[in-house]
């Protein structure tokens, strides 16, 4: 799974980040206080002006105390009540057809369909959910306002605190439960449209290789091959061996169990349903770092000229490689010894011949002394997603007579000492006691073939420690949808204190475009963007010029680049405000890729959501305070 | 609080609720009473709009129910009071129906019973009976009048002061923001030089003499004849004489003489 930005452990995360955003709170906040006393000193002068700024802060700050959680809930409920009258449940139903409709468009033979299934369910729910909360969130309050019905509640003993929060809670809650229906109706989607099985006759799909008794031959002798019928656009691979037992090879990321009987001396061949179509592996990754053909170690290995810088290169047939270091191995956790995952990138210099796969070779190495021994040797293919075992067990030949060792910089007296060091010869080698030191382990991964590379990422390489529950996965998939929403419904709920039904809902969709291209925004605010800033890209679109050619040496165009550097620092500065909501898609592509969601993502992701939920829900709270019900 | 019925008269809209720039919960025309309502010290207070603005898409029972968790009564006292209420205003028959299929009447009559949700000791109606027909204004001085006997203060505005004369102990006239007049109904309606006797069944002759002992007493006559009733009495007198005799086309007037 591609990880661009690696989400960094809580912990680590939370305190600079919690310093961060309350240094943003703190400076918006006098920001606020700054306009609001100008506007004041304007229309109650001096004295009078920072007399009620005073006033006001102190009793907005007194009545927060004063708030009550049941008359919040009765406002909630109030709002789970309009949302239910005014039919949500029909956004379920739309929903519900498209999911009917979608086995028309899906197709269940392509290479993943559990990635496509996922990806179409996910983007569906995120898109009619997030339409789902801008609509209830933007129009609710002025609905309110424009009905008078908020004239009645004012004179009830109700904080603008309640109304406010009970508006982000309730609108939270029904969208919670449409969410939940979804994910819930997504599941048997998905989980329907993959299931199926395969008809295997004995006689008509397998073909007979070997002539002899089955019984005089080793168990796991090959005695016939052939294939699947086909069923959802691919069949299996299949093998029969001499103990009667039958292999069924994985296809389009899964397999099928197979039971046989025989009646009558005729064998019949029960093929199970898929296995291991959804998925909820839950990697283990490590740190990757490279060494170089002359041993030195690097952050990167070479660039092959990919746009795309994420994966690193080492060429095949020199010394180079790639290393993962591990922590907390141990024998209690890895019994069994080291279950390695690996999407590896190939990039050939030439073709070659092109049925040819490139070779590759892993292997494990102790961090400190060096030593190293060969795991496997193998083909790989781009892209594909390959599983090895490291066992606990080495026999001697495996293991290479000198430790391979890595130079540092500026530590070259150990590498030398090392270098010297005749390390003591085994028959069998323990992974546990002559590799692991400290919990800790080192996998290399080097490109064979001559001229060819290897490429790779941090993430592309693993232990599969375990896998998750699927459904709960799944389900934990909808989190990311749920964190955008209550966002937005806050969003939405602070334009509605201020603005009329209408204008709030395009403000809020505004946000929602503007934190879904959020990278873009901060390009074109950071004036990066190729055409220039706002201005510079207006004058080329009605001049006609070209991205690319520098416009004339004009005063207009100074003018016009100055105008930009003004809007660039205003518009960074709410690009840094935005919510980055593509960020969420982090969820919907762990299922995809058959990933567990890592609580320690849940925690970032939910804290990042409060720490947008929370200022708004205080600006909202300020705004509703000072706004004039009934004028 | 007093036992009496207090009745504030104005000839603008007199009981709009705002909050003031520091969020105040005020209500104008109180602040010529020098009464100023605070923020979250309206517990005690019923407030009922001059429009029933209330949710369309609640019926009468959940409409009560929130109001009354907005002052945090607990839920068994609620159920009961909610149940209570929509009987006290005989909306019982209607009370799952949501508020979007209701009459004006039925409207108000809900508006005054969320004003009471809480047992306020200070009731303020904004005009209670405006847009209602007859038979809806009298049913809304009814519940006043109980309201009265119950010992509420209520305080109202209107513009239709037969309405205000028929529930009201003490006026007030309000013009262009000032104060002009307070005082009991009955004291500011009486016309001290002039003096009025009702009697039933009184003959012609017992008239002449009854002019006769004016015309000696040096006082003068204004008026000797039959009064009249008031329509709206007149209205629920033949309502009340449809209901016992259905079936029945009572004929007064032209047809009557």
């Amino acid at each position: 799974m591609i990880l661009e930005n690696p989400i960094p452990p809580f912990l680590e995360w939370i305190g600079p980040a919690v310093l961060n955003w309350l240094m943003a709170v703190v400076a918006l906040s006098l920001l606020a206080c700054v306009i609001s006393l100008v506007i004041l000193f304007i229309y109650k002068g001096v004295k009078r002006g920072s007399q009620g700024l005073a006033s006001g802060i102190a009793e907005a700050w007194k009545e927060l105390f004063h708030f009550s959680w049941k008359r919040c809930f009765a406002m909630a409920l109030l709002a789970i009540r309009e949302s239910i009258r005014k039919k949500v449940v029909v956004i379920c139903v739309v929903f519900l057809i498209l999911l009917m409709f979608a086995g028309w468009f899906l197709d269940p033979g392509s290479k993943d369909p559990a990635r496509l299934c996922a990806s179409f369910v996910y983007q569906t729910t995120t898109y009619l959910v997030l339409l789902l909360a801008l609509f209830l969130s933007s129009l609710s309050l002025p609905s309110d306002f424009k009905s008078k019905t908020i004239y009645t509640i004012v004179t009830k003993p109700v904080r603008s605190s309640e109304i406010v929060l009970g508006r982000i809670i309730g609108i939270g809650a029904i969208g919670t439960g449409v969410l939940l229906l979804m994910a819930i109706c997504s599941y048997f989607f998905v989980s329907s449209t993959l299931k199926h099985t395969h008809v295997l006759n004995d006689k008509e799909d397998l073909t007979q290789i070997v002539e002899e008794d089955p019984s005089t031959l080793p168990s796991d002798t090959v005695i016939a091959k052939g294939y699947t019928r086909l069923a959802n656009g691919h069949k299996h691979m299949v093998e029969k061996y001499a103990d009667g037992s039958v292999r069924v090879y994985e296809e389009n990321g899964h397999s099928h169990a197979v039971e046989e009987s025989s009646e009558g001396g005729i064998v019949r061949y029960k093929v199970g349903s898929s296995q291991g179509s959804m998925q909820a592996k839950v990697p283990i990754y490590g740190k990757i770092k490279f060494r170089n053909a002359d041993g030195f170690e690097r952050e990167r290995g070479i660039n092959v000229g990919e746009e795309w810088e994420y994966r690193s290169y080492v060429a095949g047939a020199t010394d180079e490689a790639i290393i993962w270091t591990f922590e907390d191995i141990t024998s209690e956790r890895f019994a069994d010894g080291l279950p390695v995952e690996m999407t590896i990138s190939v990039f050939r210099t030439h073709m070659g011949n092109i049925e040819e796969t490139i070779m590759g070779a892993l292997y494990v190495r102790n961090p400190v002394t060096g030593l190293i021994a060969e795991t496997h040797v193998f083909n790989s293919e781009k892209y594909t997603t390959k599983a090895l075992h490291i066992p606990v067990e080495f026999d001697k030949s495996q293991v290479k007579d000198k430790p391979w060792l890595v130079k540092k910089m500026n530590d070259k007296s150990s590498f030398e000492a090392l270098s010297q060091t005749e390390l003591p010869r085994k028959d069998t080698y323990n992974l546990f006691e002559d590799f692991v030191v400290d919990g800790k382990v080192e996998i290399w991964l080097q490109c064979i073939n001559d001229q060819q590379y290897f490429g790779a990422a941090g993430p592309d390489l693993y232990l599969r420690a375990s896998d998750a529950n699927v459904f709960f996965n799944f389900v934990k998939g909808y989190l990311g949808v749920w964190q955008q929403m209550l966002i937005l419904i806050s969003f939405g709920v602070l334009f509605s204190t201020f603005l009329s039904g209408p204008v709030a809902m395009v403000s809020t969709f505004g946000i929602l475009i503007a934190g879904f291209c959020k990278d873009l925004f901060l390009e074109i605010a950071h004036l990066q963007a190729l055409g220039g800033g706002p201005i510079e890209s207006f004058n080329r679109l009605v001049t006609h010029e070209n991205m690319m050619v520098d416009l004339p040496n004009t005063f207009s165009t100074h003018l016009g680049q100055a105008f930009d550097r003004i809007a660039s620092a205003f518009l960074s500065v709410i690009g840094l405000a935005l919510p980055s909501f593509s960020d969420f898609n982090y969820y919907a592509d762990c299922v995809a890729n058959g990933y567990n969601i890592p609580l320690n993502s849940i925690l970032v992701h939910l804290v990042t959501t409060l720490s947008f939920v929370i200022p708004l829900f205080v600006a909202a709270y300020v705004i509703l305070r000072n706004r004039e019900v009934a004028k | 609080m007093g036992n009496e019925s207090d009745v504030i008269v104005e000839t603008k809209n007199l009981t709009k609720t705002y909050r003031d720039f520091w969020g105040r919960q005020k209500v104008r025309a109180l602040k010529a009473l020098d009464l100023e309502i605070r923020r979250g010290e309206n517990e005690r207070i019923g407030y009922l709009p001059e429009e029933s603005y209330l949710y369309r898409f609640l019926n009468a029972e959940e409409t009560l129910d929130f109001y009354g968790r907005l002052f945090k009564i607990p839920s068994a006292i609620r159920r009961q009071k909610v149940a209570q209420l929509i009987q006290m205003v005989g909306l019982d028959t209607a009370n799952k129906r949501q508020l979007r299929e209701y009459s004006k009447g039925m409207t108000r009559r809900l508006g005054l019973a969320q004003a009471l949700i809480n047992d306020p000791d200070l009731i303020v109606l904004d005009e209670p009976t405006s847009g209602l027909d007859p038979i809806g204004t009298r049913n809304m001085k009814k519940l006043i009048l109980q309201l009265k006997e119950q010992g509420k203060t209520i305080i109202m505005s209107s513009h239709l002061l037969g309405d205000v004369q028929d529930v009201c102990d003490r006026v007030g006239i309000l013009y262009q923001g000032e104060l002009k007049e307070l005082g009991r109904v009955e004291d500011l309606l009486k016309i001290v030089e002039q003096t009025e006797i009702r009697v039933a069944g009184l003959s012609e002759e017992a008239k002449r003499k009854i002019e006769k002992v004016i015309e000696e007493d040096k006082s003068r006559l204004v008026f000797c004849g039959n009064p009249t009733t008031s329509l709206e009495d007149l209205f629920h007198d033949i309502i009340a004489e449809s209901e016992a005799r259905p079936g029945k086309r009572v004929r007064g007037g032209e047809n009557g003489k």
